[in-house]
């Protein structure tokens, strides 16, 4: 045996010490190393659920986060629409700011049509009136004039006889002959505007026939006085009133067909241009 | 763009003269004057047309008889009639129509309406 073996301390020897103690030692140190075991096991395990809840933690945060990026899509998704919406609003007012001005324009253009169709209406009136020498032409003209263009289905024309200080008709349609007769001046509307040279419209029922009430009296002047008239009997069945136009042929008729029918008569009287141009410097 | 033409018979001339002004607003359409039914026939005779527009009520030959001439000449039988009628009158319009007119325009004839009708007969937009 070597000192080494010897106890310093005069103890015992490992050998010296009792199975029992030695059993004890090694059952505590099996059951240290289980425990020790056990608590690396346990510390394995927390480590584990430690990291599954660190991963579920950051599964929450990436869907939270991916969650935010989406809310923020949303937002941006919605200022888009706003956005959009705002310029569909502006389109339709822009749309129905058109339309109307569309309307308006096609209103014009419907208002400068009809104009443009007076005018021509005038103008033709106008024109074939005085661009007749013949009594029969201008008596003729003075018959489309009533029937064609102010629409009169019916009626007669007179002139005053101032010879023999009556009224006498020179031309008549669709009214019956034995009802076309001349008047004394003052006698019936005629008559009365004749006289005074006054217009004598019927504004409502104007397709009521009533000869002691015509739908229109229109006093033929020369130099503003009567010289003749027209009496409308009837209008076409189309014609529901009087148009703007219907006035101013009106005014044509009153100013103009008189002096028309003057002229021609003096100038076939006259046997021509030459005869009726005679005398005119002394005039001058 | 071809030039169409257009004759039209009518008696009276300030009608005429209206129906001629309507017409001028229609590019590039020539329009003849016929003063009655033989005239109307006098020009038929001397030219090919497009499009004719007459009265009914004319002296001489009137536009009924003036329709039925024109659809009996091989040479115009398909030309677009236009008959101008008074609303009245019904039974000239249906005659006419029945003797082969292709449409009709009621008097007293606004510029707009003839304008219409014209262009829609030479489908000219």
């Amino acid at each position: 045996m070597s000192d080494e073996d010897e106890p310093r301390d005069g103890g015992r020897r490992a050998s010296d010490v009792p199975m029992d103690l030695l059993k004890e030692r090694e059952a505590f140190v099996r059951s240290f190393l289980k425990k020790g075991v056990e608590y690396t096991e346990l510390l394995l395990r927390e480590n584990r659920e430690l990291r599954e809840e660190l991963d579920e933690v950051r599964n929450e945060n990436a869907r939270l986060r991916s969650q935010v990026a989406s809310d923020d899509a949303i937002r941006d998704l919605l200022r888009t629409v706003e956005r959009l919406e705002a310029e569909r609003r502006a389109l339709l007012d822009r749309s129905k700011q058109l339309e109307r001005f569309e309307a308006e324009h096609e209103h014009r253009q419907a208002q400068i049509e009809q104009e443009m169709n007076d005018l021509a209406n005038l103008y033709v009136a106008s024109f074939q009136l005085h661009g007749s020498l013949s009594v029969r032409r201008v008596v003729r003209h003075l018959q489309d004039m009533v029937g064609q263009l102010v629409g009169a289905d019916a009626f007669v024309i007179y002139v005053i006889d101032d010879a023999a200080g009556r009224i006498v008709p020179i031309a008549h349609e669709h009214v019956e002959p034995s009802e076309v007769r001349a008047l004394e001046l003052g006698e019936g509307p005629v008559g009365e505007a004749c006289m005074t040279g006054l217009r004598r419209l019927r504004e409502l029922d104007v397709h009521r026939v009533d000869r002691s009430d015509p739908v229109a009296v229109i006093p033929l002047l020369a130099d503003g006085k009567p010289v003749g008239a027209v009496e409308i009997v009837r209008l076409l069945e189309q014609k529901s009133g009087w148009a703007s136009v219907d006035h101013e042929l009106f005014e044509l008729l009153a100013a103009h067909a008189g002096a028309a029918l003057i002229a021609a008569n003096l100038y076939e009287q006259a046997g021509g241009p030459l005869g009726a141009l005679r005398h005119l410097t002394s005039k001058l | 763009m071809a030039e169409l033409s257009c004759l039209v018979v009518e008696d009276s001339p300030m009608m005429r003269q209206l129906l001629v002004f309507a017409l001028a607003r229609i590019k590039r359409l020539h329009v003849t004057e016929a003063e009655d039914g033989v005239d109307g026939l006098r020009k038929l005779a001397q030219g090919k047309y497009d499009l004719i527009i007459t009265d009914i009520n004319m002296p001489i030959m009137d536009g009924l008889k003036l329709v039925k001439r024109i659809r009996s000449d091989e040479a115009h039988k398909d030309v677009p009639i236009i008959i101008i009628t008074t609303e009245g009158s019904q039974e000239d319009r249906q005659r006419a129509m029945a003797l082969g007119a292709t449409a009709y325009i009621t008097k007293p004839i606004q510029a707009p309406q003839v304008i219409a009708k014209v262009k829609e007969l030479l489908s000219i937009e």
